[in-house]
């Protein structure tokens, strides 16, 4: 590709004549048809004659007529020559010969290939440039729901806001759900924007005159419904796991476990003993025990402080039973345990609010957070095991007992209100005055007409990406004055314009100029691309200062986006999408397989967070493309230290380690969470795996199999490898060729689970094997057995082998060009939300050629993007 | 720093709750216009009692080895699970070796069960119109809810099997209890005028983005005016669908004969849930409230659920990636043969309720069936489906090729032709299925 663009520009298009005796396969008819056309008129956009030679002379064998090959008709292509019309095919002409797949059997040579693609690439260039210039790359979209929910939260500064639930869900198209030819509009959708526009605005909008009063208050785990309804045992539950421990520091409260009418805290009555009272369990929160801070439930959505305070403890085993704890038998903790805390809203909707760990020594450990109206607190010990039942063997338990985590309290502080009436509020209202009315309070008016006139102004100024226009002032007016006119009040009046104004198009969709975007559109696409929510207007300004063809200075600028915590946004969303995360959770380890796995969601949310903090790290560091397929380092906690076998540490939050030689970790590849989006949570499939990484990272385009082979059916019954089974699909000549292109890098990730896990042998669910001893997850005892040897090695199409997936990765190395052009590819579908043009393809790689002498890093890419004509222009 | 948000947890009640102007009625997505179309369906609506369709679709299938007659054609021997339809064997039609054509991708695929949209899995995907809506775009004005989208254990009640022309999904109702009220409560008078004074902001707000939606289009591009079309049309069908929701509010609803059911909150309970839904679509079909229902079954999204005499000790997804464990393939068929004595029962309620001299089974089309063919190996090829009732003569297995599987949109023209309905074609559809006649 490379070396056919620089000859572009040097390579003037010969007209050669027409040798019929050559063409001897050519039906007669179409010939004089083709020498007709090509000689009427060899302009620019008639195929050349050496082009036409080759197709005639290779392809009209099978590709001529209504019973061309695969439907596909070179000679009336050839007939009309290249039109905007059928350059789609052409395309398809030109990227099938590129990649020798026609014609078929090597009936050409790499000469021939290659000459006859110099020649098609320019022309198929200029046609589509010409396109481009006329109707843009992108076609105009609506926000989708993540854009729209940031949008409004950004907006009325509400970061609370729970919009996205409310829309749709949205079409996608190349995988990015940015392009407008997917992101369609129907009755639905406006009926959901008027929905949602309105919650945010009501989330807003003062209901009180002055601010509400922040509190601090102490929940005492002892004084908790969530908690001490666990403290006896009923017909219910008789089980130690399943209740909670009464404790004084380490040791049993005693009287609280052994009087049925004690009260559960001594109260107020004895300050400094309440102090050191607690509720410890040795479960994590599941169905049987999920302790919560009922007396709690936010007053209103915003910001809040939490505190808790607690330590670990060790609770004894029974005598004989050592794995069942005794109550009454507890003493000091042994080691950190890290706890995950949720917000809930009943029934059962949690929020992970986020985590921290508990040490030996009591401490207080602060979160902030934002709750929402009426949610409440679970935390929840997400280390320890959940017992499924029957006769359940905690996991952890050791001859001499097991770790427990006791919780002390939880103080709150909040609502931390930072302004009254709120930016969202003044934003809507400006200083309007707050006053009864009919038992509520609202926003009062004392000239209805005018200042629905000035509100509505200055509300268009703050969310158009254009100047405020009369006619919109006339329209959206008119919704307010209306709505007075039939009896409702002015701030509900105004709330129904804002909503009209919020399900607008102007406010809606992006709408893009042709040619150079103007400085407001230019702001728009750079904060969708860099931090996925529309412009501020202090961006807006920014922007419109800034000359976009002062590189350095856009560079800049973009590094600036980038090192804002709103580019969180960006990784996040471009994760979600590119790579499946947000399918993280769509399957779970299957129970019996892996029950080591099963349940444990503190291993799912760390898998999620180290690629997100990967690819962070990627941007911020400006590491080298190639850092996606292999790296030295990865950022792992101890859930994911103990999963990837890695020296252990304590604490759940993840930091950056150096990884051994030894390790197959470093890269995407060997990521727990793109091992998990590629398995089912029972089974893994080379093909599925191959495919994946091929099209995700490799940027090779897999077909769709053949409907009329049969999918595998995977078997844990231990007697087949999938890879056996794979043996005898390949040996079918029709599948062979494409799945010589899939599957080796699928054979190599063999190597790891369902979950990302390191294995060396299959498990299966045979009668015969050695059985691993050990209990799950879930308390049960393992009883799958050690299954047939993996087999990682493979051959790639180039022929190079490997044995594992050490090798794999030196070899997928090789060509970083390759894994640059993808990223690259997959970066511009995001930053743009327009399908790849064929003419992209030569900035694509003077943007490669740029980048190459620095090993492609990919900050400097997304900058190059963001200077490229792709990006500055429609 | 704050913890940012995510969206996973937030009830959808919580959102209604906070509407003070309520605007988006909860059923707003189902109103059609009164006004168009009056033609379509009208000699049906005259003396005859009205036809029906019922699609119900399970996201893991069912065990095929016992779902699948191993006979072919009218005395077929039943299956181990259609014999707890034995009752009804003269009344359904069983097919096998049918597929939509190139719907594939396994999960997925459950979105394009009345839509045959191919390919939901790639890149490129775009859904379709379902089955439900080109009926109820057509006869949908006839009722006061044109269609019912209905779910059980949905995640967050945002996956259904009712999408729009513009292939946008409609959300699902789970709760028995909104649907009862949405069916039977008749609000007061101040209420009725209360809601029509929001529907007319309602109007009024659309009537606003109708006006800047408009003279943006003169700006543009062809490529970018047809997006901005699109756009429109949008926000006119809303308007009409408030100018029908206003035109309801002043028709009494029908009294109903049985107490508003409770909720049931756990997935657990998705057995109950079921029978639930099950109820309330006769219901609704009793009193002519629609003429539409979908119903998604999202076992997918199900925990291990209570089946009454079986422990079940997995997930319903885990027990559905089977790999021939014997425990889970027990747990499984327990849990399938809930599903066929839930239909036996359905069945039978609509035989028991008369209509015109004849019975509402009789005009209501049951389609019950899976996207997936085997979920333990996410096939979506052979996949069970059956129908029963709606003026079929039925009592036979159709059995087709099981290497090259025939059409089921074929099914769906079939449907629609017996709805009254003129339909030559659905998505991928060759004709009307082939063995399948009206009584």
């Amino acid at each position: 590709m490379k070396r056919a663009i620089r000859i572009i520009t040097t390579l003037q298009p010969q007209i050669v004549s027409l040798k019929v005796g050559r063409l001897r396969l050519v039906p007669v008819l179409v010939l004089f048809a083709l020498l007709h056309r090509l000689n009427l008129d060899a302009t620019a956009d008639t195929l050349d004659s050496v082009a036409a030679k080759f197709v005639a002379s290779k392809c009209l064998d099978c590709h001529t007529g209504a019973k061309a090959e695969a439907g596909f008709d070179l000679s009336a292509m050839l007939e009309r020559g290249l039109t905007e019309g059928n350059l789609k095919a052409w395309i398809e002409v030109h990227d099938r010969v590129e990649a020798g797949e026609m014609p078929p059997d090597g009936s050409a040579s790499k000469e021939e290939r290659t000459a006859f693609n110099r020649l098609l690439f320019p022309k198929l260039v200029d046609i589509d440039k010409g396109r481009i210039a006329s109707e843009g790359r992108t076609t105009l979209r609506r926000l989708n729901r993540y854009e729209y929910e940031n949008s409004l939260r950004s907006l009325l500064d509400a970061p609370w806001l729970q919009v996205k639930s409310i829309l749709p869900e949205d079409g996608e198209l190349h995988r990015f759900n940015k392009i407008g030819e997917a992101l369609d509009v129907s009755h639905v959708n406006l009926a959901r924007y008027i929905q949602a526009a309105e919650y945010a605005l009501r989330e807003v909008i003062a209901d009180k005159k002055e601010a509400p009063e922040s509190k601090v208050k102490r929940y005492y785990a002892r004084e908790q419904a969530g908690f001490n309804r666990k403290t006896r045992y009923s017909v219910f539950n008789r089980s130690p796991e399943r209740a909670v421990f009464p404790l004084i520091d380490y040791k049993p409260d005693l009287d609280v476990l052994h009087n049925e009418n004690s009260a559960y805290t001594v109260g107020e009555s004895n300050p400094e003993l309440r102090e050191r009272e607690s509720f410890g369990v040795v479960a994590s929160s599941y169905e049987p025990i999920e302790p919560r801070f009922t007396e709690f439930k936010a007053p209103r959505s915003g910001r809040y402080q939490l505190r808790f305070k607690g330590y670990t403890f060790w609770a004894e085993g029974e005598e004989k039973k050592w794995w069942r704890p005794d109550r009454e038998k507890t003493s000091v903790g042994r080691r950190s345990e890290p706890i995950v805390v949720y917000s809930e809203l009943p029934p059962r909707q949690l929020r992970r609010l986020g985590e921290f760990d508990f040490q030996v020594q009591p401490t207080v450990q602060k979160l902030d957070v934002y709750l929402l109206n009426g949610e409440t607190i679970q935390p929840d010990a997400v280390r320890l095991f959940r017992s499924r039942p029957s006769n359940w063997h905690n996991p952890l338990a050791e001859k001499d007992g097991m770790p427990g985590v006791a919780f002390s309290y939880l103080e709150v502080e909040g609502p931390i209100i930072e302004k009254w009436p709120s930016r969202g509020h003044s934003l809507l209202f400006d200083n309007l005055e707050l006053k009864e009315i009919e038992g509520e309070v609202q926003v009062f008016s004392e000239q209805p007409e005018q200042d629905v006139d000035r509100l509505l102004r200055r509300f268009l100024t703050s969310i158009y990406r254009r100047a405020v226009i009369e006619s919109d002032v006339e329209r959206f007016s008119k919704v307010a004055l209306n709505a007075m006119k039939q009896g409702h009040s002015f701030q509900d009046a105004m709330v129904a314009s804002y909503v009209a104004v919020l399900c607008s198009p102007d406010f809606v969709c992006v709408k893009e100029p042709v040619g150079r975007l103007d400085p407001s559109s230019l702001a728009s696409r750079l904060s969708l691309f860099l931090w996925n929510c529309d412009a501020d207007e202090k961006l807006r300004t920014q922007i419109s200062q800034v000359d976009p063809s002062d590189m350095p200075k856009v560079r800049n600028l973009t590094s600036a986006l980038l090192r804002d915590p709103r580019s969180r946004n960006f990784v996040d969303a471009f994760l979600a999408y590119w790579l499946d995360l947000r399918k993280v959770n769509d399957t779970s380890p299957d129970e019996v397989l892996y029950p080591d796995y099963y349940l444990d969601d503190s291993l799912v949310d760390a898998c999620l967070e180290e690629t997100q903090l990967y690819f962070h790290e990627i941007l911020q560091q400006n590491l080298p493309a190639s850092t996606l397929v292999h790296s030295d380092f990865a950022f792992i906690n101890e859930r994911l230290a103990k999963h990837y076998g890695l020296p252990l540490f304590e604490g759940t939050q993840l930091r950056k380690v150096i990884l051994p030689k030894e390790s197959p970790r470093g890269g995407l590849l060997t990521q727990a969470s793109i091992l998990k989006v590629t398995s089912n949570g029972t089974t893994t499939s080379p093909v599925v795996r191959g495919v994946w990484i091929n099209e995700r990272i490799l940027g090779e385009r897999i077909p769709a199999p053949p409907k009329s082979v049969p999918a595998i059916e995977p078997d844990t019954r231990g007697a087949t490898t999938i890879r056996e089974q794979l043996e005898l699909h390949r040996a079918d000549t029709s599948c062979a060729g494409c799945h010589a292109k899939i599957d080796p890098v699928g054979f190599a990730l063999e190597s790891f689970d369902v979950a990302g896990g390191w294995r060396t042998h299959y498990r299966s669910l045979n009668e015969t094997g050695d059985r691993l001893e050990g209990f799950g997850k879930n308390g049960q005892p393992f009883t799958f057995r050690k299954g047939p040897t993996v087999d990682p090695s493979g051959t790639l199409p180039t022929g190079e082998e490997f044995k594992d997936i050490f090798e794999l990765k030196q070899l997928l190395l090789k060509n970083e060009r390759k894994i640059a052009r993808n990223l690259l590819n997959q970066l511009l579908v995001f930053a743009t939300g327009a399908v790849p043009q064929f003419s992209d393809r030569v900035e694509m790689e003077r943007i490669l050629d740029r980048l190459e002498p620095a090993h492609f890093p990919v900050r400097s890419m997304i900058e190059e993007i963001v200077c490229s004509p792709l990006f500055l222009n429609k | 720093m704050p913890h940012f948000l995510n969206n996973k947890a937030l009830h959808r009640r919580h959102i209604l709750r906070g509407l003070g102007v309520g605007l988006a009625l909860p059923w707003l997505d189902a109103m059609r216009p009164a006004v168009v179309r009056a033609s379509a369906g009208r000699d049906e609506a005259g003396d005859q009692p009205p036809r029906r369709m019922f699609g119900i679709c399970n996201n893991l299938g069912l065990l095929p080895e016992n779902f699948f007659p191993s006979e072919t054609g009218k005395n077929y021997a039943l299956s181990p699970y259609l014999q707890t339809l034995e009752k009804h064997r003269q009344d359904f039609t069983v097919f096998s070796g049918v597929w939509h054509p190139d719907v594939d991708g396994g999960h997925p695929a459950d979105i394009c069960f009345l839509t045959a949209a191919p390919h939901p899995g790639s890149g490129g995907f775009r859904n379709t119109i379902s089955l439900d809506q080109l009926i109820a775009e057509q006869i949908g004005h006839l009722t006061r809810f044109p269609s019912l989208t209905l779910g059980v254990n949905v995640k967050q009640g945002l996956r259904s099997l009712s999408w729009t022309g513009a292939g946008v999904l409609i959300p699902c109702e789970e709760k028995p209890s909104v649907i009862y009220r949405q069916l039977f409560l008749q609000g007061s008078k101040s209420q009725v005028d209360k809601q029509v004074r929001k529907l007319e902001l309602g109007q009024s707000i659309m009537d606003s983005v109708s006006d800047q939606t408009k003279s943006l289009m003169k700006t543009l591009g062809p490529k970018d005016r047809a997006r901005v079309d699109q756009y429109l049309t949008g926000v006119r069908d809303l308007e009409q669908r408030l100018d029908a929701a206003k035109e309801w509010e002043t028709v009494p609803k029908p009294t109903p004969k049985v107490e508003q059911p409770k909720d049931h909150s756990d997935p657990k309970e998705y057995m109950d849930k079921v029978r639930l839904m099950y109820d309330m679509a006769k219901l609704a079909f009793e009193t002519d409230s629609t003429r539409a229902i979908t119903l998604m079954l999202d076992s997918v999204n199900s925990p291990a659920i209570e089946i009454e005499g079986t422990d079940i000790s997995d997930g319903y997804h885990n027990l559905s990636h089977h790999g021939k464990n014997s425990e889970k393939l027990k747990q499984l068929e327990a849990i399938d043969q809930w599903h066929m004595r839930l239909l036996d029962r359905l069945f039978t309620d609509l035989k028991e309720s008369e209509e015109g001299g004849s019975n509402l089974f009789d005009r209501t089309m049951v389609l019950y069936g899976s996207n997936l063919g085997n979920a333990n190996t996410h096939v979506t090829t052979n996949l069970p489906v059956f129908i029963a009732g709606g003026g079929f003569r039925h009592g036979q297995h159709l059995g087709f090729d099981t290497k090259n599987n025939y059409p089921l949109p074929n099914l769906f023209v079939s449907m629609l032709q017996r709805m009254g309905l003129p339909a030559e074609k659905f998505s991928t559809s060759t004709g009307t299925m082939r063995g399948l006649e009206w009584s």
